[in-house]
């Protein structure tokens, strides 16, 4: 009985924290001057600008799956399965696009790219303008975005590549090649996980809102932020979410319908993978990955760190943002121990199946994770901005909401993973001896469970850390974050000064990840 | 001759799992290695598959050395070897004439000769009616099955069987047993079967080899090694 009320009011708050926002945020964009009316909808598509936007998304999102897929699964095949050298070095580079918000990369290439850029000093204004064309617009936009999302199909591709049974891969090397037995048997295998990234990948990309913004690229989530935040119209703003909140929905049934029962016959495994051997093509693809790693990784983070390279900019930096630093440690550490709670008991009850709605509950989970976050923004305002509930709207705690919203899937899977390496005997045989609910969750689940909690809180922590979206929108005065904080002085402030609070973010972002690595040695 | 192992070592973190194991296999002969789990009789397959190297000592197939300490010298896609596998592992995302047609076509073998292959090798493990099957669909003594006739179709010079047949229940394990004897003397072909089980094993050899610690303790007749475990538990 305590296991069902502890797991009812996970699934109770899920609802109140996450879907009565955006519930409330339809239901209040259907009324206009109290009366109800689909006047928002109805301007919605007759001008030609939203349909602009609509193509502009879905041209952005798409173009940047389609890359990220084709420039990683044979990245993540030749990190994850192959003898490359160095690859642990290059998998920890290619991660790091993913660690730094992505309007700081954004920045760094403005910095290289832009028109009195790095480029342009070299090469000439005449270079520097082309470059700059380049930036500025699609496919900069585009370029930008595929380095950040690279690192979700090249972890993905080495979980799943794991995950193969190898005797499948030894049956087909009794008669062939490795490059047939990748491209016919390997591969193929993991499809079900390269569609996932492929999805993934794309809700991240069609709910970004700082790297569009940065480089002017219009999409809906910008379209979003600027109805809100610039004309304070409300009604307009939900409009322009409504059509990324369909987008979402048609993949949250795309996933349930064709993914849900191909992506969990994967089990972890813990026989060894099996290395490839790459003889004679190491040296092409070592050349052809560091020259990747170059470009994505070492260019940009190379370009904050030069730029700032003075301790008046550090000075500076620290001076304008040092509460922003750390209101923003403070939020994302809460909002992330926030994530393994919910995460734990969502995780428990999706993978354990304790309730008859657990797919329910995670079906809302993953809805409001695909949802872009202006979109969950705008939710919070619609439900919290009453005088009634003021001390939740003026307070870090709608920061913190839509954290939880946004990211409790994340947590709730990693944790639903964790749970199924967890054999159900173990809480069994504690049930059966009279161990009550509250024992067997502290005395045996969480124990058991502990890398999962951590490697949620660290994810958490990361997403909530770099967060933009939400925090841009909701943030009530005096809790603005450092994302926030750099994204409001990026337009009048020193480069110097922007580029050291860029690193000053990617250092903080990896404070935790250094200190676990601390206490795990 | 078909296999030589000369003297072979193989370590895991330091400790021996083949432990100096010399072995050879004649032409059509039907050799079981029985041991224990742990033994390193798995090992001393894939080592002649070619999944593993040794570290030291040399494996012979057909009088062409094809490993020697530590090296490949021929990888296993051309060492014309069939394996089937304790968990069968037939290809999921292909069909039960995908799974056949597979090591055909990397052999660059022409569409016609590859389907009268197909068919008759589904005839001989009578499963003809399941060409288009995907191996999801089929019950465990059928999987062993497709999985047989995927290691026989491309003719190979050994057959090597990983305790094939330990998942399978007992009526299906003693009807599959048959159906390999009479495979093996039709087709005269060479197999090397490694099991934990001793009647499975006395039943199906010409030869069994007893491996324990990694190292080869008796090698004889079903009769002969049934003596010498008899004698040793006394």
């Amino acid at each position: 009985m305590a296991r069902r009320y502890t797991l009812l009011i996970a699934v109770f708050l899920l609802i109140v924290i996450g879907l009565a926002p955006v519930i409330a945020m339809f239901v209040k964009s259907l009324f206009i001057d109290g009366k109800i009316s689909l006047a928002s909808y109805g301007m919605l598509f007759q001008s030609k600008r939203e349909w602009q936007l609509l193509f502009n998304s879905l041209l952005l999102a798409g173009s940047i799956t389609f890359i990220t897929v084709l420039l990683g699964v044979p990245l993540g095949t030749l990190l994850a399965k192959t003898d490359l050298p160095l690859k642990r070095l290059f998998t920890i580079l290619f991660v790091i696009p993913l660690i730094v918000p992505p309007y700081i990369l954004a920045i760094a290439w403005f910095y290289c790219l832009g028109r009195s850029g790095i480029v342009a000093g070299m090469f000439g204004p005449k270079i520097g303008a082309a470059t700059s064309q380049f930036l500025f617009g699609f496919p900069g936009t585009l370029f930008v975005m595929v380095s950040t999302l690279l690192p979700v199909v090249i972890i993905l591709m080495a979980t799943y590549l794991r995950m193969v049974n190898q005797k499948l891969e030894e049956a087909a090397k009794l008669s062939a090649g490795w490059l047939l037995v990748l491209k016919r048997i390997t591969i193929p295998v993991i499809a079900p996980g390269i569609f996932l990234s492929a999805l993934i990948v794309f809700i991240l990309a069609i709910g970004e809102f700082g790297v569009p913004s940065s480089l002017r690229f219009d999409v809906f989530p910008v379209e979003s932020f600027v109805q809100f935040s610039a004309f304070y119209n409300f009604n307009a703003a939900t409009a322009a979410a409504i059509p990324l909140g369909v987008i979402t929905l048609v993949i949250l049934i795309v996933e349930r319908l064709f993914l849900r029962k191909k992506t969990v016959q994967f089990k972890i495994t813990k026989e060894p993978i099996i290395i490839v051997p790459l003889k004679k093509a190491k040296p092409f693809l070592f050349t052809a990955v560091s020259i990747l790693a170059f470009i994505f990784v070492i260019v940009p983070v190379g370009v904050l760190l030069i730029k700032s390279f003075s301790l008046r900019a550090y000075n500076e930096a620290f001076a304008i943002s040092t509460n922003s630093i750390f209101r923003s440690l403070l939020y994302a550490s809460i909002g992330a121990t926030c994530l393994v709670i919910f995460g734990f008991l969502l995780g428990y009850l999706l993978e354990r199946k304790a309730l008859r709605f657990s797919y329910a509950a995670d079906s809302i989970a993953v809805f409001l994770f695909a949802l872009p976050g202006t979109v969950i923004g705008i939710g919070l305002i619609s439900l919290w901005n009453t005088h009634a509930t003021n001390f939740i709207y003026a307070s870090m705690v709608i920061i913190l909401f839509g954290y939880i919203a946004q990211y409790m899937a994340l947590g709730e899977r990693i944790m639903a993973a964790t749970f199924s390496q967890v054999s159900h005997s173990m809480e069994e045989a504690a049930q059966i001896v009279g161990v009550g609910w509250v024992r067997r969750l502290f005395g045996i689940l969480i124990p058991l469970t502990k890398r999962g909690l951590i490697a949620t809180w660290l994810v958490g922590f990361i997403f909530c850390l770099r967060d933009l979206g939400i925090t841009m929108m909701v943030y009530p005065p005096d809790h603005d974050t450092l994302p926030v904080r750099i994204f409001t002085l990026m337009a009048n402030s020193p480069e110097e000064v922007i580029a050291a609070l860029g690193v000053i973010m990617v250092v903080i972002t990896f404070l935790p990840l250094y200190l676990l690595g601390l206490v795990t040695r | 001759m078909i296999v030589e192992i000369d003297n072979v070592f193989k370590y895991y973190n330091k400790i021996p799992a083949i432990n100096g194991v010399s072995l050879n296999i004649e032409k059509s002969e039907r050799v079981v290695v029985l041991g224990p789990s742990g033994c390193g009789k798995t090992t001393l397959l894939r080592i002649i598959a070619g999944f593993i190297q040794p570290d030291e000592g040399k494996v012979t197939i057909d009088g062409l050395v094809v490993a020697m300490t530590g090296r490949c010298l021929v990888e296993p896609e051309s060492r014309k070897i069939g394996m089937v596998f304790q968990d069968i592992a037939l290809w999921p995302h292909m069909s039960v004439y995908g799974n056949l047609e597979f090591g055909l076509r990397a052999k660059n073998i022409s569409r016609e000769k590859r389907n009268r292959l197909i068919d008759e090798m589904l005839e001989k493990v009578q499963m003809t009616h399941f060409k288009d099957a995907s191996p999801g669909d089929l019950s465990g003594g059928q999987q062993q099955r497709i999985a047989l006739a995927r290691a026989l179709i491309m003719q190979p010079r050994i057959l090597l069987m990983d305790e094939p047949l330990s998942n399978l229940d007992l009526d299906l394990n003693l009807l599959l047993r048959k159906e390999i004897l009479r495979m093996q003397e039709d087709l005269g072909i060479t197999m090397l079967y490694v099991t934990h089980d001793r009647e499975e094993a006395f039943s199906l050899a010409m030869r069994v080899v007893l491996m324990g610690h990694g190292r080869i303790q008796k090698i004889g007749n079903a009769d002969e090694v049934s003596k010498y475990l008899l004698d040793l538990s006394m």
